[in-house]
């Protein structure tokens, strides 16, 4: 193997990574927060993609990139709040709300799925990279746009980690995660705390499908795969921990590129799933999780 | 007579439903209790491991689709006759059951259901790559169809078909009805109870709900092997998020853990799911809402309802 190619595996394992770590937080964070999982997560990238293409392209408002950024993660912050209060909080007493949940947000991925498809139609859209170019690092260059993605994710994450530990905000939804009761005890909101946490997790899944919508195509249905791989890094990462997740997404995030380069895309599913289970049965809750 | 009672309900339905064919005429009609046939099956023997068992399993649809794809590849591929892959896909599909039981025996709720929902993704991954053999996204056609001597089930406005799909339904109720009531049903629901307990007797946890699983998976295998020959096609929606939402609420919306109300939804789903098929994309989205509504505000589901009537 050459530096070339040992270098586009560095990279195309750094982007993986970068775009995993942004899904599967969003996840993490409505595991710990509500003790539920979010089927409709992909779905919430898909539509925020389409949203900002609305805004962004010329076929569109014609706004450019930035707006459509904005407005995409705005619309779809807006829409995770309204998610929590149709899909989770009527069920919110009940005995099983982790199965019920399940199919309340597999409904909305269906719903939201084929709404997409009436919406905007089956055929293929993309949007524009971030910048264009190359730039060149250490004698190898790679595309900017991919550049800006390595970059941007961990500076996201890591403010939400500011927020999460340092905001009043970002602690009261630590504390509902940690004990529920509690946290009303000492008078936390706690349903607002549950809203804001599915918005905020709408948010960083609509700028996951921005980014992602830039090095593929728009599809309707373009949110499955990454789900999946989402949630292998959560579960791999152990549900729950925020640095597990980053840190288990850039792992999954290389092993692909590693994979994919070596033994082919196709096995490449196949192998991040049976890493998964291995884990799994050496370590029952994830890498880094909680017990 | 008083201990046969109980059954007269169900005695009932079977005389209703073998007398359906002789009344209605229509191939269409046929046709949809057909497709019901099959996904109550389905929907039922999910409610053997996700009801009686507690198992949050999410590989079910997947156990379904491994017994189509086998019905499709013996039969299709490699020539054999379609009465000997229709009993390989119930097997097969209990092996992959214990593959991805294996893994799970030391896990607990949310992690179950990843693990068995990442299986079914996983399945759908390896049939898209592996396009020579199965079709890839383009599915397979033209898959044999079930004869006696010449002659084939399709015919006379599908007559044969729709006896052969009964019979599956009505041995795979008495198989679960037979399975719930035995030591084994007993064994299955006290460890989900009270697992501590169950295990402190001396049952075996690990041996259980491996058993319960393989258990759930040989008809729902058996379901997709005869849907792959009703259908004559294979494909890879099988795998996919709309199908498993279907079921799911089919059990859901019938009621875990009673058994007949996931038989009874999957009627009502299917005839109301055809009967909008020609809305388009309107009918998922018609669907979705109408399982968040039901969910929201029949929680015991359909059956609790038909008791409760029955009760009166």
């Amino acid at each position: 193997m050459d530096l070339d190619s040992a270098a586009a595996i560095l990279v195309s394992g750094l982007v993986l990574g970068s775009l995993y770590a942004m899904m599967a937080t969003g996840l993490s964070l409505i595991w710990s927060t509500l003790g539920i999982f979010n089927f409709a997560h992909g779905v919430f990238m898909t539509l925020g993609a389409y949203i900002a293409w609305q805004v962004a392209d010329g076929a569109g408002l014609g706004w450019g990139l930035a707006a459509g950024i904005a407005v995409g993660v705005a619309v779809l912050v807006g829409l995770g709040c309204v998610a929590e209060q149709v899909l989770v909080r009527p069920f919110q007493d009940r005995g099983n709300l982790v199965l019920t949940a399940v199919i309340t947000t597999l409904a909305a991925l269906i719903f939201l799925e084929n709404a997409i498809l009436l919406g905007w139609g089956p055929r293929l859209k993309q949007l524009p990279p971030l910048v264009d170019g190359t730039v060149s690092i250490a004698g190898v260059a790679i595309s900017a746009h991919e550049a800006v993605i390595i970059v941007l994710s961990p500076a996201i994450l890591l403010a939400l980690w500011l927020f999460l530990k340092m905001s009043r905000l970002g602690s009261a939804i630590r504390a509902v995660g940690q004990n529920r009761d509690a946290a009303l005890l000492i008078g936390v909101p706690v349903s607002r705390m549950y809203m804001a946490a599915f918005g905020l997790s709408a948010g960083l899944a609509a700028m996951a499908g921005i980014l992602l919508a830039s090095i593929r195509f728009l599809t309707p249905t373009m949110g499955g795969e990454p789900l999946v791989k989402a949630l292998i890094v959560a579960i791999f990462g152990g549900l729950g921990s925020l640095l597990g997740t980053v840190a288990a997404a850039y792992i999954i995030g290389l092993l692909e590129a590693l994979s994919t380069y070596f033994i082919g895309l196709y096995w490449t599913p196949a192998i991040l799933f049976a890493i998964m289970i291995l884990v799994l049965m050496v370590r029952p809750s994830g890498l880094l999780g909680r017990k | 007579m008083r201990t046969l009672r109980p059954l007269l309900p169900a005695f009932l339905a079977v005389v209703a439903l073998a007398a359906v064919p002789l009344v209605v005429q229509d191939s269409y009609i046929r046709h949809l209790m057909i497709m019901a046939f099959i996904f109550a099956v389905v929907a039922s023997n999910w409610d053997l491991s996700m009801g009686y068992g507690g198992v949050f399993n999410f590989g079910h649809m997947a156990f379904f689709g491994i017994g189509v794809y086998t019905f499709a590849i013996l039969g299709r591929v490699l020539d054999v006759s379609p009465w000997l892959a229709l009993p390989a896909s119930g097997l097969a599909a209990a092996v992959a059951a214990a593959l991805v039981t294996l893994p799970v025996l030391r896990l607990k709720g949310i992690y179950v259901i990843l693990v068995t929902f990442a299986f079914g993704q996983l399945c759908l991954q390896i049939v898209v790559s592996q396009s020579e053999v199965t079709g890839g996204t383009q599915g397979m056609v033209l898959l044999p169809p079930l004869r006696i001597g010449d002659y084939n089930f399709a015919r006379d406005g599908r007559f044969a078909y729709y006896y052969a799909g009964l019979l599956l339904l009505i041995a795979s109720t008495v198989y679960l009805r037979g399975l719930v009531r035995s030591d084994f049903g007993r064994s299955v629901v006290a460890l989900r109870d009270n697992q501590d307990y169950a295990v402190s007797r001396g049952l075996s946890l690990s041996r259980q709900r491996l058993l319960l699983m393989m258990g759930s998976a040989v008809f729902t295998g058996l379901a997709g092997g005869f849907y792959a020959t009703y259908l004559r096609v294979a494909s890879v929606e099988v795998f996919g998020f709309s199908l498993l939402a279907l079921v799911l609420s089919m059990l859901l919306l019938g009621g875990i853990c009673t058994l007949y109300g996931p038989i009874l939804a999957a009627f009502a789903l299917t005839l109301l799911s055809e009967s909008l098929a020609d809305l388009g994309a309107w009918r998922f989205l018609i669907i979705a809402t109408g399982i968040i509504l039901v969910m929201r505000f029949y929680p015991g589901g359909l059956w609790s309802a038909v008791t409760r009537l029955a009760g009166r």
